[in-house]
């Protein structure tokens, strides 16, 4: 079958229980992406992986008791010691002097291979119920029961609309929960919830991708999601659809290629996501980084240019030959070349037949890069006693860097002085 | 002792784990006054404002504000934490942070109505960051927080204001702007108890002091309190005393008291 063919056979009518898995799929991910947004935000990423491991013992212990493979015996089962991992965390933290990264990583360990040894009991004890439970490692949403993915969607949905109401408290004791609590709320209760959310979403979310990248669930959406958003509900909303394309994806592709499992790649479809939001994200991603300083690049291009221009110019030279500019300039030809004709598109200067103009609006441009250099210089050496020969190349990358708000303040703090320490004049409009 | 007085702390007592951050302190302050609440690194200053506000729970003692129960008077009390406490690179807004301030009369779940936008805005115009609204706050310089963290207090609309450290680490204009403010509030009749670090501005800022170093060292009007012996007792010789204490405390697990 070509890709195509699988696309199609996917949307088709007969392919119904295909298609409710992966809507359901991508639900529980996107519960999680939302939930996860607040673990993330309040810097308890390893809570997330403590949780998802401690479900195990009491999935294990569950099947043990009830002697079938039953959802919701399982959801209790792991709700159940999610939550006792949680408390234990807590509990130590407050009552001894181990350090939280010790006490996380010794209660998932513990937790984790407590549930490997009862899995492991199970497996030999001869049930036969028994097989297909080793899937709660890694996951297998494709093969869930149609029953499974409702109950779990709704559950998850139920999630989603806690977390919407919840919304207020749920940021406040993420941003600054001594004032929540100074303000009346009950943090306690506030805390309590989402941590209940927190291990009920992390519960049926191990459904699809298993213990061992539930984390990754939870974590990933949200920290990609943070690149692209500065407001939190947006950023809830991002990290869900992350989740709900990726879980969507991960099914699709388990039920394409043989034997190919769901959990890893939800986890994969996420990494991408995130990968391309570090990548593109507006103010904080890293090609804007890049671009800001590209542009900065240019600016300091244009203004030092501009600068000599119109100090070689001060000499009596009204036009310049580009040799003549070559031969103060520091850059070479091409490069010089490419600067005068952005300068000339700007309107800064005029070039004719090889020969360069400032014009006024060029001169204007230079006066000011030339007065904040000296304002520079001035401010260095009249508030740290630096010596007269230290100041100029200091005062050559900040010229660039003052704004006019800086600069207004350097000109009030300075009380607009006419000379810089070398005896120049400063040249104002 | 003070005729109704605004905050009673009485036999006070907060223990981080075994370690006492606050040991039987007594005082009470006057209304209408700035009070500033000293002393070194460590002394239980903010532990104090904490215990007032019900974030940390006193071991023994207790604190009244209005001679009432906290969560009767609660709606009264503006408070500023400390800013260095938060993570200002959440994803939220100048206006945002401001926002919170009305969250108290709200609650979890109702709606900010335009009269609580009023606020917010009148509350940012008096900061001189109203201009900033729409700013994310981790792009605010440590002057700005603390102007935000002023309005957020402000929109609360309390009489009685609790702020912890509103001058450390802001910019001479934030600085000038606070006490400006701090005066129009007083005048308008409000109580400002204010922790803080730097003995040489303690004089001009403040009315009343309260001078702690985990007990209470000294409490009362400035020109009585604000003298050598008493800041050698705050600052000096006593703070190594008390914190071998706390140290043996902590390390051999006695209790605080013998029951």
């Amino acid at each position: 079958m070509n890709l195509w063919e699988h696309i199609t056979t996917f949307f088709s009518v007969e392919n119904y229980n295909l298609f409710v898995i992966s809507i359901g799929s991508g639900i529980l991910c996107f519960a999680a992406g939302v939930v996860g947004t607040f673990t993330y935000l309040r810097k308890r990423a390893l809570i997330g992986d403590v949780i998802s491991h401690s479900v195990l013992p009491g999935v294990a212990i569950a099947f043990m008791l009830a002697g079938v493979k039953n959802p919701v015996y399982f959801l209790i089962g792991a709700i159940l010691s999610g939550l006792l991992s949680i408390w234990i965390v807590d509990f130590v933290q407050a009552k001894s002097k181990l350090k939280p990264d010790t006490i996380l990583a010794l209660t998932l360990s513990v937790f984790f291979g407590v549930g490997i040894v009862l899995l492991t009991k199970i497996q030999h004890s001869g049930n036969a119920a028994q097989s297909g439970l080793d899937s709660f490692l890694f996951g297998k949403a494709a093969s869930m029961s149609l029953g499974d993915v409702k109950l779990f969607s709704i559950i998850a949905i139920v999630n989603i609309i806690f977390i919407t109401i919840f919304l207020r408290g749920f940021s406040m004791i993420s941003f600054d929960e001594n004032y929540a609590k100074g303000i009346g709320f009950n943090t306690t209760f506030i805390k309590s919830f989402l941590a209940l959310l927190t291990v009920v979403t992390v519960a049926i979310g191990v459904q699809a991708v298993g213990v061992v990248l539930m984390a990754a669930l939870l974590i990933t959406p949200a920290a990609g999601a943070r690149f692209l958003t500065n407001s939190i509900g947006r950023m809830l909303l991002i990290s869900g659809v992350f989740g709900f394309v990726s879980g969507w994806i991960g099914v699709f592709i388990s039920y394409s290629g043989n034997g190919m499992p769901t959990g890893p790649w939800i986890v994969v479809a996420l990494s991408l996501f995130t990968l391309i939001a570090i990548l593109f994200g507006r103010d904080r991603g890293v090609i804007a980084r890049w671009k800001l300083r590209k542009s900065n690049n240019i600016k300091i291009n244009n203004e030092n240019v501009l600068k000599d221009i119109y100090k070689l110019a001060d000499k009596g030279r009204n036009t310049l030959s580009i040799a003549q500019i070559i031969e103060k300039e520091k850059y070479r030809a091409p490069v010089l070349i490419s600067i005068l004709n952005r300068l000339e598109k700007n309107d800064f200067i005029d070039q004719i037949r090889g020969l360069v103009i400032l014009n006024e609006k060029g001169k204007i441009a230079a006066r000011e890069v030339i007065r904040k250099h000296r304002l520079w210089e001035l401010y260095l050496s009249k508030y740290f006693q630096l010596e007269a020969d230290h100041l100029h190349d200091d005062a050559e990358g900040i010229e660039h860097v003052i704004t006019p708000e800086i600069e207004k303040h350097l000109l009030k703090l300075l009380q607009y002085p006419e000379k810089d320490p070398h005896q120049s004049e400063i040249p104002y409009e | 002792m003070i005729e109704n007085p605004i905050i009673e702390a009485h036999n006070l007592t907060v223990l981080y784990g075994r370690k006492p951050a606050l040991w039987n302190v007594d005082f009470s302050l006057p209304r209408g006054k700035v009070i500033g609440i000293m002393g070194p690194n460590g002394s239980g200053k903010s532990t104090l404002l904490k215990a007032i506000m019900g974030v940390a729970t006193p071991t023994s003692g207790y604190t009244k504000v209005y001679d009432r129960e906290l969560d009767e008077v609660r709606e009264k009390i503006s408070y500023v934490p400390q800013r260095q406490d938060i993570d200002w690179d959440f994803p939220a807004s100048v206006w945002d942070v401001v926002s919170m301030g009305r969250f108290q009369k709200r609650g979890l779940f109702k709606k900010l109505t335009s009269e609580d936008k009023d606020i917010i805005a009148e509350s940012l115009e008096k900061v001189n960051m109203l201009g900033y609204s729409k700013r994310q706050i981790s792009q605010l310089s440590g002057g700005q927080q603390q102007r935000v963290f002023l309005a957020r207090a402000l929109a609360q609309q309390g009489d009685l204001f609790l702020m912890d450290e509103p001058f450390a680490g802001v910019d001479i204009s934030t600085e000038e702007m606070i006490i400006s403010l701090l005066k129009e509030m007083k005048d308008a009749g409000k109580t400002l108890v204010i922790v803080h670090h730097d003995l040489h501005t303690a004089q001009s800022y403040f009315d009343w002091l309260v001078l702690l170093n985990t007990r209470l060292v000294a409490a009362g009007p400035v020109s009585e309190v604000f003298n050598d012996q008493v800041l050698t007792d705050t600052y000096g010789g006593k703070l190594t005393t008390i914190s071998k204490i706390s140290q043996e405390l902590e390390n051999k697990e006695f209790p605080i008291r013998h029951k």
